[in-house]
């Protein structure tokens, strides 16, 4: 019998429409595709039109859908209709609304929508501006549109599923208990997992839709390289090429900087690149599509290598599916610290890339023939000559990245054929990818140095082998003295460093003499100079910064002969307002305060010169991030001091345990021994701690003593943690607490606050002698007396009336009509005054009161005030407005009996932070190095656009 | 033969030159039986003994984390990790260590942590409240 469950409150139409519309973006795709390919193998012919219609007609449909898919996927999340599973994983009601962007890409289906959305904004540009190349191109990208909206299709095929619906509900993909509820949406709001808070960040805003804008970017050289070999028009497909693989390398490499931006400013990673798969697969592509735009120059040129560049816009693309495939199968689980979760598209992934794959060696084989073949053989001092092997560098450079990359693939493939390979990751990674690497950026360096003084199409050597022999020794000399001085700032290390610093500094000065003597300050030669020059700048950078980053965070002190040689101490404690002089900084942790659901720790360093004066100053601010409820830290994020030449960076490694998570803060106090004490105001008590010492070999006990004495009571006491509210009765003990043994002396003030029937307690610690005091409903009792055992007497005054009191001198001086008073809250319409009464008594002290007299809804409240000092208690009960006569109950009470507080001993600090701090000299090398880069992509981009001649 | 060839010839040779050198950097998965027997670095896939002791006192020394792991043929041993003890570390589900045996412990130089997704753990809860 199972009945249909009738649901509550559940928004069904947006789950129906995105099912529709995520179809119709499918099998427009599709419809488009084919289309255009009709469209295309009838070029010339009277169907023509017709076919392109059709695809236009197919492509516009597509576009709508995805675009409508994607905005209703938006909608749920901004109204957090929970019933979405999509919802339910990436929204959270705590979630501002300015992550619902991140939010959005924060998983597959969302990140796919993404990848997509750019390749109709793109694809439209070619609909519009493409000319003959429309027809063929958009054939292969709505091809790529078809498998990756296969990805959302959310399907299913016997038991087979198809994609992943982003709009698919939450019950329809999870069968739990939760669900028999008719109205279970009003409890799923406080599940909703939200926004990993590692990515509340606004990196995670412009990272991703600039990558995927990247990832997009390279389908359209790739559409063009099929496109040109479809048609067999390889010389018209040159120009469309080189602008969109300059498009793409532009952006692509925009949006890796970015995330090594985010991961050096906001993450706790300690750099900027670390050989990540995830990282290497997104790199790859990029050298490939930096690769084929170097073929293309020189085919545009000269007429060779047009094959190598329709090899290398495939391969691009090839490899942007491979890293799609590996980032998002789960395959990278054990070797990549940011991988995507593992969903079940393994297959349709693989399927994606081996269909392109075998459509692009279809291709290239039948189409490839047609390919003009170069009349004459090359010089080896020709420009294309040298332009080619720097090609082929950035060829090599991928295989070796991917060769390692790919080590879990071979695990896989192995499985597959029944072996356990159980291959892993080299042990020393980084150094594994700079040893190969390094040799990468050494012929990089020497082959953009050179060929900027070669010419294409050499054919007269002779004339002009001598300016090339003057141009590049003189750079070469300039070069190498420029190497001697770098290497006296920073520390170089190997010989292949040293001349691959060599080569960086020697294309800089090759570029900088191509555009001021050699060459001229015009088109292309901007964009290579600003991209070449830029190279040799972001290697000195990485040298810089990479291989001699300094911790400043080892602690000298704490050397044990037992660390391994290859291993620094890369952490430092710091206790709070303690300085530490470690490596030329004097280091001071000053203090932390909490904005939002941040904490922020107040680090100063300090650098003093011989003659101890202060010659450098400044505040880094690490934080610690915690979860939207305050139980935990989600994430530490690192605070950076930037200087021209270096950076300073640091983030938190540790706090003390009960600090970063309120779990552990309960077993540190639950496993603390408190003991009841009681004692007089004013009467110091003796209290004998046996502690066990177990260091230096020695295992003995040692009695501690403290003198801890009640030195007041304070009735509106103030405690870090508490907030006062209206009508809370609070209680704070101020003790003071000698310790002998040191002759030091220590105050601390527990508090405790009851409020209605709660009570709440806040403890106090003396972080240097590991003593922690608590109160209990004891000390209440001790000290609150219940109102009816006060005996009050009534008194009638006016203002200036003087009077006396069990030998107290008081005095109504005026009223107060803006009272300030621990229990009062002001509130809009409420009438108070309070009665300023002046207390003196025979020793000469003097005290205040101000009870109070509120109305507050027409209804009087009498907030009393006392004087615990002297244990004085007046209440305010009445006034005269006629008369000015105001009716006061006062009463005396004093402290008689000992109060009682609790006390442990062993206690655990809180009051440190541990540090991780590193300096990266010369890290502005790597940013200006990389973004010269990527404006000289740029600037290449814009140039060939305008360039309408060739 | 044309330059091109012979160049490109002496390319795929260095390419496969490279790549075998390359490989000789891929490292296996070891155990704690092998990494006594081997005198250098090797890794080490295991899982967290949370019965057994985990130590880490940053006002001592915050660079001195120890725990005890069972590799993948249940040999148990103790690491010691000269770092600070990372976040949510008693929560993972497989550590891989790099470092090598020094009398009877592990030293890590070098510590890969796989954490469960925090999705699995809502729905877990989910599973487990019976609401």
């Amino acid at each position: 019998m199972t009945e249909e469950i009738q649901y509550i409150g559940e928004h069904l139409i947006f789950g129906k429409v995105g099912y529709f519309v995520i179809l119709l973006g499918f099998v427009s795709a599709l419809f488009s595709c084919i289309s255009y390919f009709f469209a295309t193998n009838k070029e010339g012919t009277s169907e023509f039109q017709s076919w392109k219609r059709l695809g236009r007609i197919g492509f516009t449909l597509h576009g709508v859908s995805i675009y409508t898919t994607i905005f209703l996927t938006f909608y749920i999340m901004i109204q957090k209709y929970y019933e979405y599973s999509y919802v339910f994983e990436h929204v959270s009601d705590d979630l501002p609304f300015k992550y619902i962007f991140s939010a959005f890409w924060e998983g597959q289906e969302g990140s796919f929508m993404l990848w997509m959305f750019w390749h109709i904004f793109l694809g439209a540009i070619i609909l519009i501006k493409g000319g003959k190349w429309e027809a063929p191109v958009l054939s292969v990208l709505m091809a790529i549109e078809v498998f990756i909206n296969s990805m959302i299709l959310g399907i299913h095929i016997g038991t087979y599923k198809i994609g992943a619906n982003p709009l698919a509900l939450f019950r329809d993909t999870a069968a739990i208990p939760l669900f028999n509820n008719e109205d279970y949406i009003t409890q799923l709001a406080q599940f909703a997992d939200g926004l990993n808070p590692l990515l509340q960040n606004y990196w995670m805003t412009i990272h991703p839709p600039t990558l995927f804008l990247g990832f997009a970017s390279t389908a359209i050289p790739f559409a063009f390289a099929i496109a040109g070999l479809w048609r067999k028009d390889h010389k018209a497909s040159l120009r469309p090429m080189l602008r969109w693989g300059l498009f793409s390398g532009a952006i692509l490499g925009t949006g890796i900087l970015m995330g090594g931006a985010w991961a050096y400013e906001a993450l706790s990673f300690g750099g900027y690149w670390a050989w990540d798969p995830v990282e290497n697969t997104s790199l790859v592509p990029w050298l490939l599509v930096v690769a084929g735009i170097h073929t293309n120059l020189i085919a545009k040129a000269t007429g060779y290598s047009i094959k190598s560049t329709y090899l290398f816009y495939i391969l691009t693309f090839i490899m942007i599916l491979y890293s799609t495939t590996l980032t998002r199968s789960g395959v990278l689980g054990d070797t990549s610290v940011h991988a995507f979760t593992e969903m079940g598209l393994e297959n349709q992934l693989l399927l994606f890339i081996i269909f392109f794959t075998l459509l692009s060696i279809v291709f290239m084989v039948t189409g490839g023939k047609s390919v003009p073949a170069p009349e004459k053989e090359e010089t080896i001092f020709s420009k294309e000559f040298w332009m080619f092997m720097g090609s082929m560098v950035l060829l090599f450079s991928g295989i070796l990245i991917t060769f390692t990359t790919s080590i879990p693939v071979y695990n896989k493939i192995a499985e597959v054929f029944g072996y356990d390979l159980g291959l892993t990751t080299p042990l020393e990674p980084i150094e594994h990818y700079n040893k190969y690497q390094v040799w990468i950026a050494i012929f990089i360096g020497l082959f953009s140095a050179f060929s900027q003084f070669l010419r294409y199409r050499e054919f007269n050597w002779k004339g002009h082998s001598k300016k090339f022999a003057i141009h590049a020794a003189i750079s070469m000399l300039i070069a190498g003295i420029l190497t001697y001085v770098t290497a006296l700032w920073i520390n170089v290390g190997i010989w292949q460093y040293y001349l691959m610093l060599f080569f960086a500094m020697f294309t800089i000065i090759a570029n900088i003499d191509m555009i001021t003597f050699f060459g001229k300050v015009k088109g292309m030669n901007i964009s290579s100079f600003t991209a070449h020059a830029g190279f040799g700048i972001m290697i000195i950078g990485i040298m810089a910064s990479g291989l001699n980053k300094q911790y400043i965070s080892t602690n000298p002190f704490a050397q044990r002969g037992l660390i391994p040689e290859d291993m620094i101490n890369q952490n430092v404690i710091l206790f709070e307002s303690d300085p530490m002089f470690i490596n030329g900084y004097q280091v001071t942790y000053e203090g932390d305060s909490i904005v939002d659901n941040t904490r922020y720790f107040k680090v100063n360093y300090q650098r003093i010169d011989k003659m101890g004066n202060r010659y450098e100053s400044f505040d880094l601010y690490p934080n610690a991030l915690y979860n939207a409820k305050f139980t935990k830290v989600a994430s530490f994020n690192p605070s950076t001091q930037h200087y021209l030449d270096r950076d300073i960076f640091s983030h938190i490694a540790g706090l003390p345990p009960g600090e970063a998570d309120i779990e552990d803060a309960k077993a540190k106090e639950d496993s603390l021994k408190y003991y009841s004490y009681s004692s007089l105001l004013n009467t110091p008590i003796e209290i004998l701690d046996t502690v066990r010492v177990t260091e230096f070999g020695f295992d003995t006990t040692v009695v501690k003593k403290f003198l801890v004495s009640i030195e007041g009571i304070n009735k509106s006491p103030v405690h870090h943690e508490y907030k006062p509210e209206m009508g809370d009765l609070a209680l704070g003990l101020k003790l003071k607490v000698d310790y002998p043994a040191d002759s030091t002396s220590y105050t601390a003030e527990p508090v405790i606050v009851l409020r209605g029937s709660l009570l709440f307690n806040y403890a106090a610690q003396i972080n240097d002698l590991a003593l922690k005091f608590k109160l209990n409903e004891k000390t209440l009792d001790a000290i609150f007396i219940p109102e009816a055992e006060l005996a009050y007497q009534t008194m009638d005054l006016k203002v200036g009336d003087e009077f006396n009191f069990n030998g107290y001198k008081i005095n109504f001086s005026n009223f107060e009509k803006d009272p300030v008073h621990s229990g009062y809250v002001k509130e809009e319409g409420d009438i108070a005054v309070a009665a300023v009464l002046n207390v003196n008594d025979t020793e000469g002290n003097n005290y205040s009161a101000q009870p109070i007299y509120l109305i507050r809804g027409n209804r009087p409240f009498v907030l009393k005030d006392e004087v615990s000092e002297v244990g004085l208690h007046f209440q305010f009960v009445k006034i005269d407005p006629a008369t000015g006569t105001v009716t006061l109950n006062i009463a005396q009470h004093t402290q008689q009996s000992a109060i009682p507080f609790l006390m442990a001993a062993n206690s655990y600090r809180d009051d440190y932070i541990v540090l991780e701090a590193i300096v990266f000299p010369g890290i502005n090398f790597f940013w200006l190095g990389t973004i010269m880069m990527m404006a000289g992509l740029f600037i290449g981009m814009f140039r060939s656009i305008r360039d309408k001649v060739t | 033969m044309k330059k091109f060839h012979i160049i490109g010839i002496v390319m795929i040779l260095v390419a496969i030159a490279a790549l075998f050198m390359a490989s000789e950097d891929i490292a296996t998965y070891s155990t704690f039986a092998e990494a006594v027997k081997v005198n250098g670095k090797i890794k080490v896939a295991g899982q967290l003994v949370m019965e057994k002791e985990m130590y880490y006192d940053p006002e001592k020394d915050p660079n001195y984390f120890t725990f005890h792991i069972k590799d993948m043929e249940g040999t148990e041993k103790k690491v010691i990790l000269y770092g600070s003890k990372p976040q949510d570390f008693e929560m993972s589900e497989q550590i891989v260590l790099t470092g090598k045996m020094s009398g009877d412990d592990f030293v890590a130089t070098d510590m890969l942590t796989k954490c469960p997704s925090k999705y699995k753990e809502e729905e877990m809860f989910l599973k487990e409240s019976e609401i």
